[in-house]
């Protein structure tokens, strides 16, 4: 053990905090870990971890600032005080009377700092429970407990930060890297993983090499118990292109491998999926109302039919836009969104000259401009969706539950605000439908960037809806939510909160002072204001103090350029054959 | 009968080594101004270049303080602590070279412990005169820290060695001493208008000093007193001295890059610009050294009762 120092008696030393003095040449440092052994007769040995969370050092005795000047000068001797204070994360036994001040404080290392960090708690009846997660600053491998994320005593990640500084999205891949590979969690193949592209098409190269990785990064990934490669199997999802006859994924730097997606009518109307058009719900209470009945008759409607159009029997010759088509019954077939939205404005607002009313089944006793108010905003979603939601070809909307892949890279990059909340919304809520009625066993992690967007502290939406569902009841059925943000203070108290584990990376100096990152001590929270890239804060439920945390470069691809090109023999059959 | 706690407050008795001997015994001493005889003529204002400062450069100083008195009835005692410690230069660094501190009871026959402290006897030389008593205590302590002074001081090699106070001991090297207050007068009347017309960084001439058969050099100079002209030009003067061999008038030129550059400042220090910086950190260190006065207050109190048990019939 290196003895680097003892407890301060000018200052008090409390079980669950105290000032060391660092001695000689011995260095201390924020995160460092520390072991101080005291004793009484009456209890005998106990022994304290600790993490030191401020360090200072000054010339004592003097009393004036510009005493400094002299002594620089060489005109006056000063004494120099090198002290840390240290928060005390755990006390073995539990006994908490103080250590005495000048008892020797010695690093935490090995046995000591599995102690200290409770590492020797982090394991059930089956064994282990230590999922890497990166490194501490000692350069020791810093783990968390697995049952607080995969729902056992707590689940969902939460991540905040700055965007730019590659914490966010980065730290999730990781995370995911950790949890499918590092054989901790069971069944680890069983488990699926849905994963938003929010922004530009960093995620569409989580399957290939990164060129950047240097060997000293392939050390680390070794080191933590991960094999230094991209994710095995995945699956990449783009929306399809707009105004293109063929169905092709619209995606920029990424050409092969990308499918797009998109729901048909049918899907659309039998999964009631109408409300995940309407984000703005709790401003209009009747239009909510208005909303669930329509949906309830799309769904209706849909019943029995096969798609991709839409069949319907009540849409009089007279209105009909020109390229409609009948099937043999004398049905009109729709066969895109804005021919849906056409047919429903037909039947809520009666025929276009103006003249009559709408169909009295499908206006449900709502007043006039209610009507009017939902027809335009679905008028107005048609831009949107129109090439998401199609009744020209059969739908493929994403599963992450069926198919032979693990990971779903479900890219909404280059949707509208509109286009993003409908695929999160409805792929979110037919998850977790299908959780419910216990369709799939493994766990479902689901990476979701901008939570502020999807669940806003301040609004409703059924999206909200769905994430708060997620993170209430997720846990227990098996859907785990990774979810990230810029800011923690816009995002849904109940969402946020709900996430056992917790992860910070840069932050705002404003953010950094609001109420939701009390739980980090203050040190913390000015280091939040000017953490590296690579780096984040991890806050979990058994350890009371967060850890400073540095995880590896990516082992895969997060832009084209950074691909490392496979030009075997082997791959380019695989290419042309 | 046994020794017993006579009085604990005792804060007239403490006091630092420059003042207390600067004072009214220098008066005394072998007929100044008359017997005065310069070493430098003419009777001018001097400044030298500024010439760097030897290595190492020693400054040595000491403390004493009396924790209590006790009695037994006829007799009284002192129980006191004398520090005395040494910051050298080097390197453009000054640092506390070396401390020492002694617990001594002047008066006592023999060595007591009172909790963790220990007093060793100092016997006084001869009876005292009965209405001066204390004040013979206070000399017995005083001795005990000049002692400790030089025997500290005689152990330090090469270089130059600064002392708060008359230069009393021998030794190898070089050697200056500096006087902060001036009880005791030097010069004949119509050569102290020199004294203050000395501007920052300049001195008298040198002029001989007798004492108890030492021969030395001594001259005043003048230390810098921010803001200049507000206090009288006097509250600036420093003597120093330095035994008269070797080559002692570069000591008095040296004396003037090393002296006004150590002034201490009068925001910072009650006693500046006298009290030098290095002195002043001295100081403190000492007298952290000698423990807190309140606790020692207390050990004494607390063990009263050892006090009599242990010295029974003493």
């Amino acid at each position: 053990m290196e003895r680097i120092g003892v407890v301060l008696g000018r200052r008090e030393a409390t079980p669950l905090e105290f000032w060391v003095g660092v001695e000689g040449e011995g260095l201390l440092r924020l995160d460092d870990l520390v072991v101080v052994e005291g004793f009484h007769p009456k209890v005998g040995k106990v022994r304290y971890f600790g993490m030191v969370d401020l360090v200072a050092k000054a010339h004592e005795g003097e009393s004036f600032d510009t005493d400094v000047f002299l002594a620089v000068q060489g005109k006056i001797p000063v004494s120099l005080a090198y002290v840390a204070h240290v928060s005390v994360t755990r006390i073995v036994p539990e006994e908490f009377f103080p250590p005495d001040p000048g008892s020797a404080v010695y690093l935490a290392r090995e046995e000591d700092l599995e102690l200290a960090l409770y590492y020797d708690a982090m394991k059930n009846q089956r064994g282990s429970t230590k999922l890497p997660a990166g490194f501490l600053k000692s350069g020791e491998v810093a783990y968390l407990n697995l049952e607080f994320l995969n729902g056992v005593k707590g689940g969902h990640v939460n991540i905040s930060g700055i965007s730019g500084v590659a914490a966010k999205t980065s730290y999730a891949t990781f995370l995911l890297k950790s949890l499918l590979e590092s054989e901790v969690l069971e069944e680890a193949h069983q488990a699926r993983v849905l994963l938003f592209n929010v922004k530009g098409e960093d995620l569409l190269f989580l399957d290939k090499p990164n060129l950047r990785l240097s060997e000293e990064a392939k050390e680390e990934y070794r080191r933590l118990g991960l094999p230094p490669t991209p994710f095995g199997s995945v699956r990449f999802l783009a929306p399809p292109k707009k105004g293109e006859e063929g169905i092709l994924p619209d995606v920029e730097t990424r050409l092969e491998g990308v499918k797009a997606y998109h729901w048909d009518l049918v899907q659309f109307a039998q999964k009631g999926l109408l409300p995940f058009l309407f984000t703005d719900k709790g401003a209009l209470t009747n239009l909510g109302f208005l909303v669930a009945h329509v949906t309830e008759k799309l769904r209706r409607l849909a019943e029995g039919q096969k798609g991709p159009h839409l069949l319907v029997a009540d849409w009089p010759g007279g209105e009909l836009p020109e390229d409609i088509t009948f099937d043999d019954l004398g049905r009109v077939r729709l066969k895109s969104f804005s021919d849906l939205v056409r047919y429903l404005e037909y039947k809520l607002l009666g025929p276009e000259t103006g003249e009559g009313e709408g169909d009295r089944t499908w206006v449900a006793r709502q007043a006039r401009p209610t009507l009017e108010a939902f027809v335009r905003r679905l008028r107005s979603s048609v831009e949107n969706v129109g090439h998401l939601i199609r009744g020209d070809r059969k739908g493929n909307p994403p599963d992450p539950l069926s198919g032979s892949h693990q990971v779903h890279v479900v890219d909404l990059a280059k949707l509208s605000p509109q286009g993003q909340m409908f695929v999160v919304g409805s792929l979110l809520s037919d998850l977790f439908a299908k959780k419910e009625r216990g369709q799939y066993r493994g766990r479902v992690f689901v990476v979701l960037d901008e939570l502020n967007k999807y669940a806003p502290r301040d609004e409703e939406s059924p999206i909200k809806d769905v994430l708060l569902d997620i993170a209430e009841r997720g846990r227990s059925l098996g859907v785990i939510l990774i979810g990230a943000q810029q800011t923690a203070s816009e995002v849904e108290r109940r969402v946020v909160g709900n996430a056992a584990i917790r992860v910070v990376g840069r932050l705002d100096a404003a953010e950094a002072e609001r109420p939701e990152y009390r739980y980090l001590p203050t040190s913390f929270r000015q280091r939040a204001l000017i953490l590296p890239q690579g780096m984040v804060i991890l806050h979990q439920p058994e350890i009371p103090v967060p850890l400073l945390v540095r995880f590896p470069f990516p082992a895969w691809a997060t832009k084209r350029e950074e691909v490392l090109e496979d030009n075997s023999a082997e791959a380019l059959r695989r290419e042309f054959f | 009968m046994a020794w017993r706690l006579y009085s604990l407050d005792l804060s007239r008795l403490e006091g630092t080594a420059g003042e207390v001997l600067s004072g009214a015994p220098e008066g005394a001493e072998e007929g100044y101004p008359a017997s005065f005889q310069p070493l430098e003529e003419p009777w001018e204002a001097r400044r030298a270049d500024p010439v760097p400062w030897p290595e190492p450069l020693y400054f040595v100083d000491g403390r004493e303080r009396g924790e209590a008195v006790l009695s037994d009835g006829r007799r009284l005692a002192l129980l006191g602590c004398v520090a005395a410690g040494a910051v050298v230069y080097q390197q453009g660094n000054m640092r506390l070279l070396e401390t020492r501190v002694r617990r001594v009871g002047v008066g006592l026959e023999e060595a007591l412990r009172l909790g963790e402290l220990v007093y060793e006897p100092l016997p006084l030389e001869g009876p005292p005169s009965p209405g001066d008593v204390l004040t013979a205590l206070q000399e017995g302590l005083r001795k005990a820290r000049t002692l400790l002074e030089e025997k500290l001081a005689g152990a330090l090699a090469g270089g130059l060695l600064v002392v708060d106070g008359p230069v009393r001991l021998r030794r190898q090297g070089p050697v200056l001493g500096y006087i902060k207050t001036h009880w005791a007068r030097y010069l004949p009347e119509d050569r102290e208008a020199l004294l203050s017309t000395l501007k920052p960084g300049e001195r008298t001439p040198m002029f001989r000093v007798r004492r108890k058969g030492q021969e030395l050099a001594s001259w005043y100079l003048r230390l810098p007193l921010p803001p200049e002209g507000v206090r009288p030009p006097e509250s600036g003067l420093l003597r120093v001295e330095t035994p008269l061999q070797g080559d002692f008038g570069a000591l008095a030129d040296l004396s003037l890059s090393l002296f006004p550059a150590l002034a201490s400042h009068p925001v910072k220090d009650p006693r500046a610009p006298q009290n030098l910086l290095p002195v002043g950190g001295l100081e403190r260190e000492l007298s952290r050294r000698m423990g807190s006065r309140e606790v020692v207050a207390r050990i004494l109190a607390r063990h009263q009762d050892s006090l009599s048990a242990d010295q029974g019939g003493g």
